[in-house]
C-alpha cells in the first residue's frame, strides 16, 4: 500500500499531503518506512490542511512577490554585469524533531571544536604531524596552509568563529557530514531570509508548531565578535568585509551586515597604517577592531598572501599578527576544508579532544595511503573521486557514471599523483515534500548547518538551509546548484521564548546623530545613485513627450518640435523624412527613438541608465530603506525588455513611461520625506541636484539654440518636460513667450525644476560638506558653486534670448555652456575631495636575476 | 657573460673563512606620485651554521613610518615598512657585514643511496625530517609538470649515491640550459623553462628544485649573493652584480647541502645566504604594494666586497 494512502486515512481525504509520495528507497523526512507520518509533522500537517491548498497557493504567491521585492538574489558566476538570479525557496519548511536535532547539534559543535583544535595545532606546535596522525601532504602540500599565519596566537585560541557543515542522511536516517566549510562560511543570512518569508506566509502555523528561533544564534555571533576586540571593548568597530557586488553572495553580505549592525565594507574601504586597520570615511580614518571576513584568505592581503586580488587590504596580515585587529574566521582556517582530512578525523578527535567522534563523515579514503589506494582502484565504480585538498577547480566524479576507458584514464591519473585524490562513498539524499504548482511532489534534501563560537564551545543554529535537488545522488555542496532551498523548522519541546537582536528595553543609549563615519565608497555610490535616478527621470520625461507627439502626429516625418526634441534626445538632427521605414512599418524616427529607449549598448539610452542605476542600487542596499529599495526594484519592473515594434505598440511605451515617471517621483518623495539628513542623504541629493541642473541646461541648449520655426510648440514641450506648465499658465495664462519661460526654468529659485533652484540647494550642501565649516576661507567647491549661482541670479534674460546676426542664440548658449562646465568642475572637485579612492594598488617585486 | 662556469674546485683552493661587506640597493622610480606604499623585505642575511651577520643596516628613503621586524616561518628575518607620504622615488639600501666559513667537502660516493634518502624522509619521525618534508611538495613557483621526472631520471639510476646524482643533475642543468635574461620573467612557469631550456638563476634553481621534488627528494630555494671575481687586470665593477639564487637539498645524516646550477658549483665561500624558503615567493627581496605611481622602473645594484680581517 502506498505509504501516503495510509497517512491519508489519518489526514482525511482533503489533506494537502494526500498525494505526496515519498521518493524511496531513501529516508523520507515526513513519512516512516511503514507509511506513518512522523510524529513531529502531525500538527503542521493538520494546520496546513485547515488552511487548504488554495489558500496556501494564494499566500505563496504573495510570499514569492516579497522575495522578489526584497531582491533576495544570488549571482551564480559572480557575473560582473550583475545578472542576479532570484533566490529559490520552497513554500513548505522541513520539520526537525527537537531530540534528533539536539543529537545532531552536539555532533556539529564537537566537530567545530575538533576542527578548531586541528588548526590550533597546525598553526602552532604541529604535534599531529610529528606523531604521524596526519600526513604532511595534507598540510605542507596544501595551498591553504598559510605559513605567514604560523606561530602567532589568535585571540582565545580561536580560528573558527563560524563553521558550516553540509550534512545528509543515510537511508536509515543517520546523519553524515559531506563537507566542512571553515573559511568564510556563507548561507546563514539566506536561512534568516527564508525564515522571515515562510513565517510571514503562515504565521499561525509557525506559532502553533513552536519553532525554535534563529535570532539567538546571531546574538551569540555578535557577542563572540564583540569579545574579540582588543581595543574599544565597550563599543568595538566591527566591519563585514565583502568581496563586493561580483560575489555570488553579495546579497547575503549586505543583508547580514544590516542584520548584525556592522558596516559593510570592501577591501578598498580599509587601509592599514602603523599596523592598524582603518575605515576610510568622509570624516577621516576610523580604527577597525574586528573584521567579519567574507573574502577568501588568499585574496585578503596582496602584501603577504600574494595574488593580485583587489579584494583585500595590504598589510592586513601583519596588523592581525600584531594583535591590532581580529579576523573572523582567522586567516588560514580554510586549511581544514580538505575532503582528505575526513579520513583522519576519528583518530584526531581521540587525540585532541579525548572523545570519540560523534558525527561521522562520509566514508573517505585518501589515496596517498598505499592500502587505501589499492582499495579505491579496486572499486572505482562505487565511489566518488574528488580532489584531496578540495581544489574547487576540479570536479567530483562518480565512478559509476564513467565508461570503462574513462575509468582507466581516471585510475591512471590517480596512480600518477595518488596523494592528490580522495574517494568517498556516495551519499544519498533524503526525500521531503515540496510544494509545486498547488500540489505536493517529492524532492531530495541535504542541509547546510551553521555553528558559531560561544564560550568554550559552539552554538548551532536551530535551523538550516535545506538544499533541494532532483536526484538523490547529487554531488555538489554549493548553495547555488540544484532546485532551490527550504526553511528548516527545528521544533521545541516547550514554549519558545521570543528573542531579538535589538537591545533589551531599558538599555541606556545616548542619543546620537548621523556622523561622518560614512565610508567614502558608500557616499560615492549614493552620489551616483542620485545622478542615475535623476538621469533616468530626465530621460523618461523627454521620451514621454516625444512618444506623445509620435502617437499624436498624423503625417510621417512629424511636427516641427519633434525634430527639436529629437535633437535634445540624441544631440543630432532627426533622420530625413524619406529614410526607409523598418520592416514593421515603423518610421525611421520611431526606430531611432526606440533605440534610445531599449538599446543597452546605446550610450545614454534609458535601458543603459537603468542598468547603471540597478548596479549602483545593489551596492547601496544596506544604506537605503526597504521601501526605497522596493521603489528602485519597481522602476526596473516597470521597464519592459525591448520588443520590436508591432509586439509592443507606441501606446504601450507611453503607458510604461507614464508609470515610470510616477515611480521615479515616489523615489524622490521617499528620499525627501524619509531619509535622515545625514551625509548619506547629502551625497544622494548632491548627485541629484547636479544631474538635474545639467539636464535642464542640456535641454535648454539643444532646443533653444536655433529658434524653431514654430517655437511656440517647442516652448510648450519644454514646460511639459519640466513639469511647469501649470505654474506658467497660472502666471501668464496662455501667452507663451521665451523670456518668462526662461525665468521659470532657469532663474526662478522657487521652481524645484529650475536651474537656480538646483544651484541654491547645491550651495547649501557644499557649505555643509565635512571639513568645510572649520575653515574660514572658501573652498574651491564653495567658490565654484557661488560663482555659478551668482551668474544665474544676475543673468539678464532679456539680453540672453536675443539672436545674433546668424539668427542663433549665441549668448544664451555660451552662458549655459559655461555654467555646465562649472558644474562639471564642481562634480569632479567633490569626487576628488571626498569620494574617489586613491585608485588600484599595484605590486612590485624584485627578482633574482643573476 | 654574467655567470662564471667552472668545474667543482678542490677544497684546498679555498681559505677557511671569508668576510664580506654586501651593499644591496634598490631604487623604484615612478612616473606619477605614489600616495601609499607598503613593503615586506628579505634583505637581512640570516644566521646559518656557516654564516653569521656581523653588522647590518637598512636605509630607506623617504623615511618609513614604522620599521617592523619579524622572523618568518622559515626562520628568515623580515622587515615591514610603510611609506605614508607621497613620493616618486623609493630607495632601499641594505648593508651587511657577513662572515662565512667554508663548507666541508663530502665525498659524493660515500652518501646514502638516493632511494634511501627518499624513503627515510617520508617516514622518519625526527624534527629534522619533519622540517625537510616542508620542501617536498608543490609551491607557487614550483609546480610539478610532465617531463620533470623523466629529465631528472637520467641522473638518478637505481642505487646511485645521493650526492653523486644531485651533482650530476646540477651539471646537466648547467650544460643543457642557456643563461638568458630576456627569456623569462617572474611568472614564467617551470614547464616553459624546461621546454625552452633558457632562463636566469631563479629559473634554474626552481627547475632543479622541481626535479628533486618530482623524485620525492626535499629541496629548498636559497636567495643571496655571489662574489664574482673581476677578470684579470680589470677593476672590480661596482653594482655589476645582482642578487642570486640557488638551492639546497636534504639528505638524512648530512643535513642540507647547497647546489648552484647556474654556475655548476657547490657553494662554499663565495655565496652569501640571505634567506631560504620553498621557492622565490617565500623569500622575495622586496615585495610591495603601492597606490598610484603610473609607470614604474626598478633599478637594483649589488656589491659584494671582501673585507680584510686580522684573523686571516
Amino acid at each position: 500500500m502506498n505509504p501516503a494512502n495510509i497517512a491519508s486515512e489519518k489526514l482525511g481525504a482533503e489533506s494537502v499531503f494526500h498525494r505526496y509520495e515519498p521518493l524511496g528507497p531513501v529516508y523520507d523526512e515526513m513519512f516512516a518506512a511503514d507509511g506513518r507520518m512522523r510524529g513531529h509533522w502531525q500538527e503542521f500537517a493538520n494546520l496546513l490542511d485547515a488552511l487548504g491548498p488554495q489558500e496556501l497557493s494564494r499566500r505563496w504567491e504573495q510570499a514569492r512577490r516579497l522575495i522578489h521585492e526584497n531582491g533576495v538574489t544570488y549571482n551564480v558566476h559572480g557575473d560582473p554585469q550583475g545578472r542576479d538570479r532570484r533566490w529559490e525557496l520552497d513554500a513548505l519548511p522541513l520539520l526537525m524533531d527537537s531530540r534528533e536535532w539536539s543529537v545532531l547539534s552536539a555532533g556539529l559543535a564537537q566537530r567545530a571544536r575538533l576542527l578548531n583544535a586541528i588548526l590550533l595545532d597546525l598553526y602552532g606546535p604541529q604535534q599531529l604531524l610529528r606523531e604521524g596522525l596526519l600526513p604532511s601532504e595534507l598540510v605542507f602540500g596544501h595551498p591553504g596552509f598559510l605559513r605567514v599565519c604560523h606561530g602567532w596566537p589568535v585571540p582565545s585560541d580561536r580560528y573558527l568563529h563560524l563553521y558550516a557543515a553540509h550534512v545528509a542522511r543515510s537511508p536509515e536516517g543517520a546523519w553524515w557530514v559531506v563537507a566542512d566549510r571553515t573559511e568564510a562560511p556563507v548561507g546563514a543570512g539566506y536561512a534568516v531570509e527564508n525564515r522571515i518569508v515562510i513565517a510571514r506566509m503562515i504565521p499561525h502555523v509557525f506559532h502553533h508548531c513552536r519553532v525554535q528561533r534563529l535570532a539567538g544564534f546571531f546574538i551569540a555571533l555578535r557577542d563572540t565578535l564583540r569579545d574579540l576586540a582588543v581595543r574599544h571593548r565597550d563599543d568595538p568597530q566591527t566591519v563585514l568585509l565583502s568581496p563586493g557586488r561580483t560575489s555570488p553572495t553579495y546579497f547575503e553580505d549586505s543583508y547580514l551586515a544590516r542584520y548584525l549592525g556592522y558596516t559593510l565594507v570592501e577591501g578598498e574601504d580599509l587601509t592599514v597604517r602603523d599596523n592598524r586597520v582603518f575605515l576610510k570615511t568622509l570624516g577621516g580614518l576610523i580604527n577597525v577592531d574586528v573584521v567579519l571576513r567574507r573574502v577568501r584568505q588568499e585574496d585578503c592581503d596582496p602584501l603577504e598572501l600574494g595574488g593580485t586580488s583587489r579584494l583585500g587590504v595590504p598589510g592586513l596580515t601583519h596588523a592581525a599578527r600584531r594583535g591590532n585587529v581580529v579576523l573572523a574566521n582567522a586567516l588560514g582556517s580554510g586549511l581544514v576544508e580538505s575532503p582528505a582530512l575526513m579520513a583522519f578525523l576519528p583518530a584526531l578527535c581521540r587525540r585532541l579532544l579525548a572523545e570519540p567522534l560523534q558525527l561521522p563523515s562520509v566514508r573517505t579514503w585518501w589515496c596517498g595511503d598505499a592500502k587505501s589506494l589499492a582499495f579505491v582502484l579496486g572499486r572505482l565504480e562505487h565511489l566518488v573521486i574528488r580532489s584531496a585538498l578540495g581544489d574547487t577547480a576540479s570536479k567530483s566524479v562518480h565512478g559509476a557514471s564513467l565508461s570503462t576507458s574513462e575509468k582507466e584514464a581516471l585510475a591512471a591519473r590517480i596512480r600518477a599523483a595518488p596523494a592528490k585524490f580522495v574517494a568517498q562513498e556516495l551519499v544519498v539524499r533524503a526525500s521531503a515534500p515540496v510544494w509545486s504548482e498547488g500540489a505536493l511532489r517529492g524532492g531530495h534534501v541535504a542541509l547546510r548547518t551553521f555553528s558559531v563560537a560561544s564560550g568554550d564551545s559552539y552554538q548551532v543554529l536551530p535551523g538550516a538551509l535545506a538544499h533541494l535537488s532532483a536526484s538523490s545522488q547529487a554531488l555538489g555542496e554549493s548553495m547555488f546548484v540544484g532546485q532551490g532551498t527550504k526553511d528548516v523548522w527545528v521544533l521545541a519541546d516547550g514554549p519558545v521564548a521570543a528573542v531579538t537582536l535589538l537591545q533589551p528595553p531599558g538599555t541606556p543609549l545616548a542619543p546620537r546623530r548621523s556622523g561622518n563615519d560614512l565610508p567614502s565608497r558608500v557616499a560615492d555610490n549614493l552620489f551616483w545613485l542620485g545622478r542615475h535616478v535623476e538621469r533616468a527621470e530626465g530621460s523618461a520625461r523627454l521620451l514621454r513627450s516625444i512618444f506623445t507627439r509620435l502617437i499624436g502626429e498624423s503625417a510621417p516625418g512629424g511636427s516641427s518640435e519633434l525634430a527639436i526634441l529629437f535633437r535634445a534626445l540624441t544631440g543630432g538632427p532627426p533622420p530625413p523624412n524619406d529614410s526607409p521605414a523598418g520592416d514593421s512599418g515603423a518610421s525611421a524616427m520611431e526606430l531611432r527613438v526606440l533605440a534610445f529607449l531599449y538599446d543597452e549598448q546605446h550610450r545614454g539610452s534609458l535601458q543603459s541608465v537603468l542598468a547603471a542605476l540597478g548596479r549602483v542600487a545593489t551596492v547601496v542596499r544596506d544604506r537605503i530603506s526597504l521601501d526605497t529599495w522596493r521603489i528602485l526594484k519597481r522602476i526596473d519592473d516597470d521597464f519592459h525588455p525591448g520588443y520590436p515594434l508591432g509586439v509592443i505598440s507606441l501606446a504601450d511605451v507611453l503607458a510604461m513611461l507614464n508609470q515610470m515617471v510616477l515611480t521615479l517621483s515616489a523615489f524622490s518623495g521617499v528620499a525627501m520625506e524619509n531619509m535622515t539628513r545625514g551625509p548619506g542623504w547629502q551625497f544622494l541629493d548632491l548627485g541629484r541636484r547636479i544631474e538635474r541642473a545639467m539636464d535642464m541646461i542640456w535641454l535648454l541648449r539643444t532646443t533653444l539654440f536655433i529658434p524653431a520655426a514654430n517655437e511656440h510648440a517647442v516652448l510648450e514641450a519644454l514646460l511639459e518636460i519640466a513639469d511647469s506648465s501649470m505654474t506658467y499658465r497660472n502666471r501668464y495664462a496662455t501667452n507663451l513667450q521665451l523670456t518668462p519661460l526662461l525665468d521659470l526654468l532657469m532663474t526662478d529659485e522657487t521652481n524645484p525644476r529650475s536651474i537656480a533652484f538646483q544651484l541654491a540647494a547645491l550651495a547649501e550642501h557644499v557649505e555643509r560638506l565635512p571639513g568645510q565649516q572649520s575653515d574660514p576661507l572658501l573652498s574651491d567647491e564653495q567658490r565654484l558653486v557661488i560663482s555659478v549661482l551668482s551668474a544665474v541670479r544676475l543673468a539678464d534674460i532679456g539680453a540672453l534670448v536675443e539672436t545674433d546676426g546668424n539668427g542663433i542664440r549665441q549668448q544664451l548658449d555660451q552662458f549655459l555652456k559655461h555654467s555646465a562646465a562649472q558644474l562639471c568642475d564642481l562634480a569632479s572637485g567633490i569626487s576628488h575631495k571626498y569620494l574617489v579612492h586613491s585608485g588600484p594598488a599595484h605590486q612590485l617585486a624584485e627578482i633574482h636575476r643573476r | 657573460m654574467h655567470c662564471a662556469s667552472s668545474p667543482i674546485p678542490e677544497l684546498s683552493e679555498f681559505p677557511l673563512a671569508m668576510r664580506y661587506r654586501v651593499v644591496h640597493s634598490t631604487t623604484y622610480s615612478y612616473s606619477e606620485p605614489v600616495s601609499l606604499c607598503q613593503n615586506g623585505i628579505h634583505l637581512t642575511p640570516r644566521k646559518t651554521s656557516r654564516q653569521s651577520c656581523l653588522a647590518h643596516r637598512l636605509t630607506i628613503c623617504p623615511a618609513p613610518g614604522k620599521l617592523e621586524e619579524y622572523v618568518d616561518y622559515f626562520g628568515n628575518p623580515v622587515h615591514f615598512f610603510t611609506i605614508p607620504d607621497a613620493h616618486q622615488e623609493m630607495l632601499v639600501t641594505a648593508e651587511s657585514d657577513v662572515s662565512i666559513s667554508s663548507a666541508a667537502y663530502i665525498p659524493p660516493e660515500t652518501t646514502s643511496l638516493w632511494e634511501h634518502v627518499r624513503d627515510s624522509t617520508k617516514t622518519a619521525q625526527t624534527v629534522e625530517a619533519l622540517d625537510a618534508r616542508q620542501f617536498l611538495f608543490d609551491s607557487p613557483h614550483v609546480e610539478a609538470c610532465a617531463g620533470l621526472a623523466s629529465f631528472t631520471a637520467e641522473s638518478f639510476p637505481a642505487g646511485r649515491p645521493w650526492l653523486e646524482a644531485v651533482l650530476d643533475l646540477t651539471a646537466r642543468i648547467n650544460r643543457t640550459f642557456v643563461y638568458d635574461p630576456t627569456a623569462t620573467n617572474i611568472s614564467t612557469p617551470l614547464k616553459t623553462v624546461l621546454d625552452m631550456k633558457r632562463g636566469v638563476c631563479q629559473d634554474f634553481a626552481h627547475l632543479q628544485i622541481g626535479c628533486l621534488r618530482a623524485l620525492g627528494l626535499p629541496a629548498r630555494y636559497v636567495s643571496g649573493y655571489l662574489l664574482t671575481a673581476p677578470a684579470a687586470g680589470q677593476p672590480r665593477l661596482q653594482g655589476a652584480n645582482a642578487s642570486h639564487a640557488w638551492l639546497s637539498a636534504y639528505c638524512p645524516g648530512l643535513g642540507w647541502v647547497e647546489f648552484d646550477p647556474t654556475n655548476n658549483i657547490v657553494p662554499s665561500l663565495d655565496h652569501v645566504i640571505v634567506a631560504w624558503g620553498r621557492d622565490y615567493s617565500d623569500v622575495c627581496p622586496i615585495q610591495g604594494v603601492f597606490v598610484g605611481g603610473g609607470q614604474h622602473r626598478m633599478n637594483v645594484s649589488v656589491d659584494v666586497r671582501p673585507i680584510e680581517t686580522s684573523g686571516n
